[in-house]
Order: structure tokens, then C-alpha cells, then sequence
């Protein structure tokens, strides 16, 4: 009888305690739907964006509450955005084509106001003066976004073990040489190496492809595959095989991957950018990011503020060296941004090379035949012989 | 009829323990059976699409089949069998000792052994790379020392045994020492003092007396194995691609999550199949000392 009793009081209690948080909810959930979002920000970005280093003076200065998550690809972002979670974020930062193809044409952005913001991309690079192309879309009339970090991405070589000359000159071939046979890695950044796969191939990566094309990037995938000592999609992990000697090279990489090594003082690390390819001659590709303003139903009017503080060159400064990777910044067009950067830094981001690499590289985009390729890609690697 | 059928459901339902049973039931089937049935039910939609209300087909589960993904199940299923068979091997005597020799000193054991799981799996399987890794500490210590260079076996299948023989090796080794310290001492007396030797204790009475924790052990690793991808990622450099491998990539770089799911609910076959195989022999009551 106790414990009915001590049961039924206890219910009692419960629901006492829901009537009122039901009570609660009905009064306080108006006035929570009507509040504005002034002092709120959400972020879904590649790592960089969301280091406390870039947003913690962003919250003191705005008094904002700032939330950043990152992301791994480009894709499931915008399938996330296309999952509703338009409802949830202000800013998405993806690489270049995303905007301009998918986001844009299917309402996930909203354009930028091209007075306050197409100024900001004067002051950058020459290659990103406006009209920047991936910025705008189709019509040239909508600004969707603003560039910031950005890189060349090929391969990695140890320049101890294989020169810078004879890496550029033979470019992704390096990787089809027998006598290159268990001495590189791949770095499983897996739509990257179709991309890198291609251009071993003789292949555009960007361009519809017929069968003779696909047959050469299959044989080519089997070949890259089957004659790698390791693969992985740790890029600190790869960085230790190529310093410790367990690999020479590595296949998919760049400024990215190899500055976290060269400013670690490995500088026999080497992002390389081949001089030639099948992409009208140029044989590398280069990523840009671009962020922009979601097509939040309740936006933060904190979105477009957040995108002219990280164009300041001391943030610009942060981006480039946040967490993880260290990565070009198109602010550096400017001469005071780029005196902010020192010996070393520019070193490790491979700065002497850059506009070389850039001049070798076509802009990262997106492949029709990815779905296809994917298949023989995953084939390739599952099937993997030695 | 039906209001006297209804009165027995009735009378159940209003149960003390049945209520409260109730916010526990609705949670594990929103929290567990409704993902399961989702990752079900998303195996049968068209391949790369992404939502739920479509025609279900079995176009995922023909394509599987058809494609090479024998060769990462073969592979996981080679490298869980080749674990487990390793895991008795080395746990056994360990277990025996902690369950009959050791004393106090088991404790010291069980502390050690647990000890290694609050770090994380990745952390302690990189610790072994800059163990195994060329120039690594194995490798640069023996030429410090010994002015010979050893051959690395990173990046090869058996550091991928190595890093699962590793990372299981509590899941085999604590239901075996349960296992063991549930054999009666008094049987083995028994079975001394009629001239037993010491091998036929081990195979008539310890062996069959401890298989149920044996079995456990087994069963547990295998399923741990069977779905592991971090050792081949990390210490095997892929030389082998696992099953989780080739399902993450499907819902991943692939965007194909109607082919993730069928190959999940495959593994799910797999490893529900060889439980249920292991409980038709085996008596979990009697285990667990209720009968």
C-alpha cells in the first residue's frame, strides 16, 4: 500500500511539474518564435571557420552567439541544406561549384547585396577581381557568395627522393612508372582521386566522357590503386609515411595537405602542380571556397556582417592559419594582408610557387560522370592486388 | 466476445510493471528498432536516391552481389574468423590464471586491461604506427641498438590482425575469465581423485564447463570485428577494404544510401544469423546461474 501511495503521489507530482512546463511552453513558445535571430549565427564550414580564433573576437565584438560546425564534403552539405536544415543555418562555406551549379539554381542561397560586397573582391587577388566567375551566378547579375581560402591540389612529393622539376614535368604520370611500384600512398580523398585519376588518364575530369575516355580512367584507377604501398584519408598520417621514408609520394594533395608538415619544418614536403595536363593544357587543379548566405526562412542579420569581419586582413590572417591546415588566403592580394604573414608562414603555404601553380591549375568543378566513375573507383580500390 | 477479449489486454496493460515498462519500450523502439527499420527500409528504395516514399525494389541487393563486394566480406569475415582464433589462444591461459592462479593480482589485470579503453581506439592504433612505422621506434631503436633495421609489417594484412587483436582483446578476455571462474572446484577434485590426469580435467570438465564464456567472447569479437574499420584504415593502410569501409563510402563520397543500407542489412544478416545460431546452443539462463 506504501509504495501505491508513494507511487501515486509521485505521479501526482510528474504531473504537476508537466502541466506546468506544458503551461510554460504555450506562454514562452510565442515569445521565442517572434524573437528575432539579431545575436545568433550558425556556420556549417570546413574546418578553419569554426576555430575560436576566427569566431571568438566575431562574439565579443557582435555580443553574438555564434555556433560553427564543420563539415567532410561538399555534397552531403548541400544534401543537408536540401534535407531542410536551410532552417537551420546562416552560412554554408563549400568549394567553388556548389554555389553557382546546385545551391543557387535551387533556391538553397540567397544572393549577396553586390554594392557592399563586390568592392571587398577588388582588393583581393587579380585572378578574383569581379566579375569573379564562381562568385556569380549563370547571368553574371547575383553575387553568391565571397572567396577566401584557396589552393592548388594535386600531389605530394618528398623533394628529397624526387625533384620538384621532375615531379611538375611528369606530372600524375609519376604515379603510372613501375619503378614507382609500393613507394607512394593515396590520400583517400575519394572524388579528388577520380578527378587526379582522370588527368593520369589523359582524361578532362570536368566534361562528359565516352567509353574510350572511361576505359583509359579505369585502367589508370587499377594501376594507381595496385602499385600503392598505403591509403589513407589522414593527411598527418600520410605527412609521417612520406617524412619517414615508408612512401616518396603521394597521390591527391597540395597546399593543404603538405603545409601542416613544411611549417612543421619538413620542408622536403612538396605540393606540386603538374606543368602540363588534358585540361587545355594545364594539368593541376586549384579549390576555391566560397561562402554564402543561406536561404534561412529567419535569417541573422549577423550572415552578411560575419562575411565582411572575416575580409579584414587580421581575420583574413586567422583563416589562413587556423587549426589544422594552413591554406592561401585571396586577401593576400592586398599589401597590407600579405605583410602580415611571415618568412615562415609564406613558406609553408608555398607562396614563392603559387602563381605558377595557379597558372598550371583549372578551377575545381563538378564532374557529370561522378556516379559512374565512383563505381569503378570503389571497384578498383576494393579489388586491389599485392 | 470482443469485450471479453479486450478485458484480459486490459487487465495486462494496467500493470504496475507494464506501465512502467512503457516510456523504456517506446524509447528503445524510437531510439533502436526505428533506425533499424529505417536502414531496412531505405536497402529496398532506387539506388541514389534519397527519399523513402518510393517503389521498394531489390536493384541494391542485385548490384552488391553482382559487384566485387564478396571480396570485403570475404575479407572481413576471413579477418574476424582469424581474431577470434587468436583471441582464444592468447586469453585463455591469461583468463585461467585470473579466474584460478592470480589471486588479488587479477585485479591489477582487470585494471590494466580496462585502463587502455579510456583512449581512444584511434589514439592507441596511431600509437602503433609510430611503433611500427620505417624510422619508427621499433625500427630506429633496433639500428640504434643493434645496428640492424627491422622489416616493417605496417601497412600489411597482419597489422590489421594485430590492431583487432589488439583493440578486442578485453571483449574475449573478461566473459572467458566469468567463464572459467564458474567451473567448480570441486568437480576437478572429484575428477583428480579418480585417477583424471590433468589433461582429461582440462577437456572433459574446465573446456566444456567454461565454453559458454568462450562462446560469448567469441561471438562478441567476431561481430566487433566483422564491423570494424579503423584497424585496416589505420595500421593496414587498406591494403584489404572491410565491409564498413565500402559502406561508409556508399554513404558517404558514393551519395548511394540505398546501397550503404543493403549492404548493412547484409552484414546485419550475417552477424544476426550466427547469433542466433549461438543461442540455439546455448543457455543463457543456466549461464547466468538461474537454473
Amino acid at each position: 500500500m506504501k509504495t501505491n501511495k508513494t507511487r501515486r503521489n509521485f505521479l501526482q507530482q510528474t504531473s504537476a511539474w508537466a502541466a506546468g512546463a506544458a503551461a510554460a511552453g504555450t506562454m514562452g513558445l510565442p515569445n521565442f518564435a517572434h524573437a528575432g535571430r539579431e545575436k545568433e549565427l550558425n556556420i556549417y564550414c570546413w574546418e578553419g571557420y569554426n576555430s575560436d580564433d576566427v569566431l571568438d573576437p566575431f562574439r565579443r565584438e557582435f555580443k553574438a552567439n555564434v555556433k560553427a560546425e564543420g563539415l567532410t564534403s561538399d555534397p552531403d552539405a548541400v544534401n543537408r541544406l536540401r534535407a531542410g536544415e536551410t532552417k537551420v543555418w546562416d552560412l554554408i562555406n563549400l568549394n567553388n561549384p556548389w554555389a553557382r551549379e546546385l545551391m543557387w539554381p535551387e533556391g538553397l542561397i540567397k544572393e549577396l547585396p553586390r554594392d557592399r560586397f563586390e568592392p571587398m573582391f577588388e582588393k583581393m587577388m587579380p585572378a578574383f577581381h569581379p566579375p569573379y566567375e564562381w562568385a556569380m551566378d549563370k547571368t553574371g547579375k547575383h553575387l553568391l557568395g565571397m572567396t577566401q581560402r584557396f589552393g592548388p591540389f594535386s600531389f605530394v612529393v618528398n623533394t628529397d627522393k624526387i625533384s620538384r622539376k621532375m615531379a611538375e614535368d611528369q606530372g600524375f604520370k609519376l604515379f603510372l612508372d613501375p619503378k614507382m611500384k609500393g613507394r607512394y600512398g593515396v590520400l583517400t580523398y575519394d572524388n579528388w582521386n577520380i578527378y587526379h585519376m582522370c588527368i593520369a588518364a589523359d582524361v578532362h575530369p570536368f566534361k562528359k566522357h565516352n567509353k574510350a575516355e572511361m576505359d583509359a580512367y579505369t585502367k589508370v584507377a587499377k594501376q594507381v590503386f595496385n602499385g600503392a604501398k598505403l591509403l589513407t584519408d589522414d593527411l598527418v598520417a600520410m605527412n609521417l609515411a612520406l617524412i619517414n621514408g615508408e612512401i616518396d609520394a603521394y597521390f591527391t594533395g597540395g597546399t593543404y595537405t603538405a603545409s601542416p608538415a613544411r611549417f612543421d619544418g619538413a620542408k622536403q614536403v612538396r605540393g606540386i602542380t603538374p606543368n602540363s595536363g588534358p585540361m587545355d593544357g594545364k594539368g593541376g587543379i586549384v579549390w576555391i571556397e566560397l561562402t554564402s548566405v543561406v536561404n534561412h526562412p529567419q535569417i541573422s542579420p549577423l550572415a552578411e556582417e560575419f562575411l565582411a569581419y572575416v575580409q579584414r586582413g587580421d581575420v583574413s590572417k586567422k583563416v589562413a592559419f587556423a587549426e589544422g591546415t594552413y591554406n592561401p588566403v585571396t586577401q593576400m592580394g592586398a599589401k597590407d594582408v600579405l605583410a602580415l604573414f611571415n618568412k615562415e608562414e609564406l613558406d609553408a603555404i608555398q607562396w614563392d610557387s603559387l602563381e605558377q601553380e595557379m597558372a598550371n591549375s583549372a578551377d575545381y568543378d563538378i564532374n557529370p560522370d561522378y556516379a559512374e566513375m565512383y563505381e569503378i573507383y570503389s571497384a578498383a580500390k576494393r579489388e586491389r592486388e599485392g | 466476445m470482443a469485450e471479453r477479449a479486450g478485458k484480459p489486454l486490459m487487465q495486462w496493460l494496467r500493470q504496475p510493471g507494464v506501465l512502467a515498462a512503457v516510456p523504456v519500450t517506446l524509447f528503445l523502439l524510437g531510439g533502436f528498432v526505428g533506425p533499424l527499420i529505417l536502414v531496412w527500409w531505405y536497402s529496398l528504395m532506387p539506388p541514389r536516391t534519397f527519399s523513402l516514399a518510393q517503389t521498394p525494389t531489390l536493384d541494391n541487393f542485385i548490384s552488391s552481389a553482382a559487384g566485387s563486394y564478396y571480396i570485403s566480406f570475404g575479407w572481413s569475415l576471413y579477418l574476424s574468423a582469424v581474431t577470434v582464433v587468436i583471441l582464444i589462444l592468447i586469453c585463455y591461459p591469461v583468463a585461467y590464471g585470473m579466474a584460478k592462479l592470480f589471486g588479488k593480482w587479477a585485479n591489477l589485470i582487470t585494471l590494466l586491461v580496462v585502463l587502455q579503453l579510456l583512449v581512444s581506439e584511434n589514439i592507441r592504433l596511431f600509437g602503433w604506427v609510430l611503433f611500427l612505422l620505417k624510422n619508427g621506434i621499433m625500427d630506429g631503436s633496433a639500428l640504434y641498438l643493434f645496428g640492424l633495421s627491422v622489416p616493417s609489417i605496417l601497412y600489411t594484412v597482419p597489422a590489421i590482425v594485430l590492431g583487432l587483436v589488439y583493440v578486442y582483446l578485453p571483449f574475449m578476455l573478461f566473459p572467458m575469465v566469468l567463464g572459467l571462474s564458474m567451473v567448480p572446484e570441486t568437480l576437478k577434485e572429484a575428477a583428480f581423485d579418480l585417477g583424471a590426469t590433468r589433461m582429461a580435467v582440462f577437456r572433459e570438465i574446465e573446456l566444456p564447463l567454461s565454453s559458454p564464456g568462450l562462446m560469448i567472447g567469441g561471438l562478441l569479437t567476431f561481430v566487433l570485428a566483422l564491423g570494424s574499420l579503423a584497424e585496416s584504415k589505420i595500421l593496414g593502410g587498406q591494403r584489404v577494404i572491410m565491409i564498413a569501409d565500402d559502406i561508409e563510402s556508399a554513404f558517404t563520397f558514393a551519395q548511394n544510401w540505398p546501397r550503404g543500407a543493403a549492404l548493412s542489412v547484409l552484414v546485419m544478416v550475417i552477424s544476426g544469423g550466427l547469433v542466433l545460431l549461438l543461442l540455439l546452443r546455448l543457455d543463457l539462463d543456466r549461464i547466468m546461474g538461474r537454473r
